[in-house]
């Protein structure tokens, strides 16, 4: 019939976007508490549970990059500069990037009898292979003689946190309302970030009459007219208070995930655990190639007669020629939050380029929050100009944006106690310019693994990544701001917000094991 | 123990099986969002699969219904939009692009306006519009527009390296997609003479998605070519049962013409004709091109072939319908008419082996100056069996 070229006629034009085996959610990595025989980390990647929990997808390649690095300082206090930054993500980036870089690293895929084989490949004790059985702990015997503690199979959801008071923060649509993929520029709408409610924003502020509205897929038709806010307050209730966007509710209560979790001997990543006392890692999820998929086809004629296409892909071998990439997960929030969501932008550990990006996103969030953290009576790191209400504002020029966000990226996080440096060694505390470029989980295995310094199952990171925006030099109650202050019941207690809850909840739904492999047992 | 199913039967049993959980409930007041949309989807989706252009009707029944309760959505306009496009209802799909400015600024917007501009012999704006799409963001599908445009203007070396590049994203989760790209590089091959490439990506389209009659068609259509008659008419008969469309019983019936079988042929093109015809009776207007090319190259009636070209002509002024039209003059014996139709048809750059074999046979009609011979040569350095079987795409 048709005499034309008609790729719509088998594209997928607007179905619903399933949730897919490629979709990652967290990394998780911290020391072991079992010592037994030297030190380990556990690393656990978590993603969607498709098909289902504790079956996995045999078109997946999920993969973990590991590399363990001695502890070094950033620039010092005095290179707190725009040109201090960008030089040290320049050195940070050869550093991943450089030709004598190379972490090593596991591979996971799973054969139609649901198998896993798990490939390490690049450790100090060499390159090997194994098939371990799904939902079930095993060991695994490296040629070195150590000993893996490995699950691969379905658990509970170890992230808690309220997403949908997230959302609401930032004024994403999508969570609220049915938005047409055809509307690409009305997803985070041109209203304020706020983390306090703003009069009159109607389009996004709670409505009594209905709680449960932007929770468990509830949504509501786009209002016609222009998506903005042209309010210039917060709103107060009768009584002076602020309403939070949070309610400190689970949104992921209830809900379960695939994972691949690792107990690993130290000594099997580094030849020098005593210097490298950093583990940096990362995840990243990969799909069959279509053409692959056929096994017939000896070789992907893409790759024999088109070599110079794809230089950076040249680098990667014969099995990853044969995937996609599509997700990769290192920090919490840093594709949601600084990325503003864009797929393309997830680029794991590779994420230098973005290093002005970071920065420019930094600042228009801090327009949002600052104002806010200052309503609320608290200091900010934010230079918002005293604004009394959060402003939406961009930037194009990184220039502009960076004396705005300077202290932000500078500072240095201060934890709530001791108890996340057990050995009372001579640690600087993180900057968040630190954490999340690049964007991995680097765990320091002189610590506890509390977010920062790696990131446990009980680290609520979704307020710790709010901190960032408090002033950690100011103090409050004769208590310098720390990266819990948001958590911490007594603080909303006495502030002028209602509901009085903390953020985000204070823990799962469901307990952590103490042992391996600590993620709680799937719901049935 | 029954046949193994197919990737193709077994997709169409999920859509059916959703619609039927969807068409309960989907229409009912107040009208769902989510729904009625993805009912009109997959009512569009099967429609696509099974070849039953009849159901495009339903579909659009169904976002008639949608736009009426939920305004102008863009995700509707843009189902409506694909809809009209592949009905060639041209001026349709232009006026669904307007009515959502989200929507003509969206990338899947652009794309199809792009595919409009192609239609419509904007050729500079539909190219520079996919590779703006492609800098954006390389999707398989516009690498895929870009790939057949530049096919269509003869430069193969790109098509097929950007044919490989769409290849070379669609993943596991796309085969039917993949499928599709295989049997596009099957037809540049096919349109070139080279036989046995055009056969590994047909058996390749097979073997990422079995069952689809689109690759039996496909496969049919080489058979004949390669002059293996007997097996591309069981193919060909096949296909025709499961898809009982007039284009493929032209098809087969051009397939009995080329074999001598004279009272087969005259039996299938005279249903094919009638159903053209009852097609343009209810206002359709997507088998014109079949209708002139019927005419002009089976029939032989030149004044019939001009009238549905020139009908075609005006939704569409393309290389592809000014060289219809040409060819219907020629039949007509109205050359110089068809010089001109012609001339204009190769001013727009395209390459082709059949585009050029027409216009070597109106200059041979017109002037022994040795143009003629000319052309045949460059479509035979096209392909050089341009002469054998092949069908109206």
């Amino acid at each position: 019939m048709a005499d034309h070229n008609d790729p719509n006629a088998v594209n997928s034009i607007f179905s619903d976007i399933a949730i897919s085996a490629a979709d990652l959610y967290d990394f998780f990595g911290f020391p072991s508490a079992d010592t037994d025989g030297g030190e380990k980390v556990v690393l656990a990647l978590t993603f969607a549970s498709i098909p289902s929990t504790g079956v996995f997808d045999t078109d997946m390649l999920y993969r973990m990059q590991i590399s363990g690095d001695p502890r070094v300082a950033g620039p010092g206090d005095d290179e707190n500069t725009l040109k201090g930054l960008l030089r040290y993500f320049d050195a940070l980036k050869e550093k991943y990037l450089g030709p004598t870089t190379k972490a090593s690293e596991i591979r996971v895929t799973f054969d139609q009898s649901q198998r896993a084989t798990v490939k390490f490949i690049g450790f100090p004790g060499g390159s090997f292979s194994t098939v371990v059985d799904t939902n079930q702990v095993r060991s695994i015997q490296t040629p070195d003689g150590y000993s893996i503690k490995a699950y691969i199979g379905g658990r509970d959801d170890a992230f808690f946190n309220d997403l949908t008071g997230f959302f609401r923060s930032i004024n994403y649509a999508p969570q609220f309302y049915h938005v047409p993929h055809t509307m690409t520029g009305s997803r985070e709408l041109k209203i304020p970030k706020t983390l306090i409610e703003l009069e009159g924003n109607h389009l996004f502020n709670r409505d009594p009459n209905d709680p449960d509205w932007g929770y468990h897929g509830k949504k509501r038709e786009l209002p016609p007219g222009p998506l903005t806010w042209n309010g210039d307050k917060f709103a107060r209730d009768a009584n002076g208070n602020f309403r939070f966007v949070y309610d400190g509710r689970d949104c992921q209560a209830g809900i379960n995930i695939n994972a691949i979790i690792l107990e690993i001997p130290l000594r099997f990543i580094t030849t020098a655990p005593e210097r490298d006392r950093i583990v940096n890692c990362w995840g990243e999820s990969w799909v069959l190639k279509a053409a692959d998929k056929i096994e017939t086809i000896p070789d992907h004629p893409f790759w024999l007669e088109h070599p110079w296409a794809l230089i950076d892909a040249i680098k990667l071998d014969d099995e990853l020629k044969k995937y996609k990439l599509v997700d990769t997960d290192g920090q919490p929030f840093a594709d949601a939050a600084l990325s503003e969501r864009e797929d393309n932008r997830q680029l794991g550990a590779n994420n230098f380029w973005l290093a002005p990006h970071f920065i420019k996103r930094l600042a228009h969030l801090g327009w949002g929050f600052g104002p806010s953290i200052t309503a609320l009576g608290l200091q900010t790191s934010f230079d918002h100009d005293n604004s009394p209400v959060s402003v939406h504002k961009t930037y194009s020029l990184v220039t502009a944006a960076f004396p705005r966000v300077k202290k932000t990226l500078f500072q240095r996080l201060n934890m709530p106690d001791d108890s996340w440096n057990p050995k009372g060694l001579d640690i600087p505390l993180r900057r968040p310019f630190e954490i999340f470029v690049p964007n991995v989980c680097a765990i320091d295995m002189d610590t506890t693994g509390t977010w920062p310094y790696g990131r446990r199952l009980e680290d609520q990171v979704a307020t710790r990544f709010l901190s960032m925006f408090l002033d950690h030099t100011a103090e409050l109650n004769g208590k310098k701001y720390h990266i819990e202050l948001l958590n911490d019941q007594s603080l909303w207690d006495s502030a002028p917000i209602e509901p009085k809850t903390v953020p985000n909840p204070k823990k799962n739904d469901k307990e952590f094991l103490t042992d391996f492999p600590y993620l709680a047992e799937p719901w049935q | 123990m029954g046949a193994k199913q197919t990737d193709f039967d077994i997709e169409l049993a999920q859509i059916n099986s959703r619609i039927a959980e969807l068409e309960g409930d989907a229409l009912q007041l107040p009208v769902d969002r989510t729904k009625i949309t993805k009912l009109a989807y997959l009512q569009y989706q099967r429609a696509s699969l099974t070849g039953n252009l009849a159901e495009l009707d339903i579909a659009e029944r169904t976002l008639d219904e949608a736009i009426q309760h939920l305004g102008p959505d863009g995700d509707l306009y843009f189902l409506k939009a694909n809809i009209h496009f592949k009905l060639h209802r041209l001026a349709d799909v232009q006026r669904d692009l307007e009515a959502s400015p989200d929507l003509s600024q969206s990338p899947p917007g652009r794309a199809l306006k792009a595919d409009l501009d192609f239609q419509q012999g904007r050729y500079d704006a539909a190219r520079s519009e996919y590779e703006t799409l492609i800098e954006e963001e390389r999707t398989w599908d516009t690498l895929a527009r870009l790939a057949y445009f530049n096919f269509k203007m003869g430069d193969f070396e790109t098509a097929d390296r950007l044919y490989d590049e769409a290849v070379d994203e669609l993943t596991a989760k796309e085969m039917r997609h993949y499928s599709w790209v295989e049997l596009q590089r099957g037809v540049v091959d096919l349109s070139r003479g080279n036989y046995a490439q055009t056969r590994e990506h047909y058996q390749r389209a097979e073997r990422a998605y079995s069952g689809h009659w689109m690759v039996e068609e496909h496969l049919a259509e080489l058979l004949g070519a390669e002059g293996k008659n007997d097996e591309a008419e069981a193919m060909y008969r096949r296909v025709v049962a499961r898809v009982p469309r007039p284009d493929f019983q032209q098809a087969l019936g051009e397939l009995y013409l080329s074999m001598g079988k004279t009272s087969d042929a005259n039996d299938v093109l005279e249903k094919a004709h009638a159903a053209f015809l009852e097609s343009a009776q209810r206002g359709e207007v997507h088998y014109y091109h079949h209708l002139a090319d019927l005419y002009a190259d089976v029939f032989e009636n030149g004044p019939e072939a001009v009238k549905w070209a020139q009908k075609d002509l005006e939704l569409r002024r393309n290389f592809s319908t000014l060289a219809a039209m040409a060819w219907a003059y020629y039949r007509a014996g109205e050359f110089s008419k068809a010089l001109e139709m012609m001339n204009e048809s190769l001013a727009s750059g395209v390459k082709d082996a059949r585009l050029f074999r027409c216009a070597g046979m109106i200059h041979k009609a017109l002037s022994p100056n040795g143009t003629a011979d000319r052309y045949l040569q460059m479509a035979a350095a096209i392909n050089p069996n341009y002469e054998n079987f092949h069908v109206h795409r």
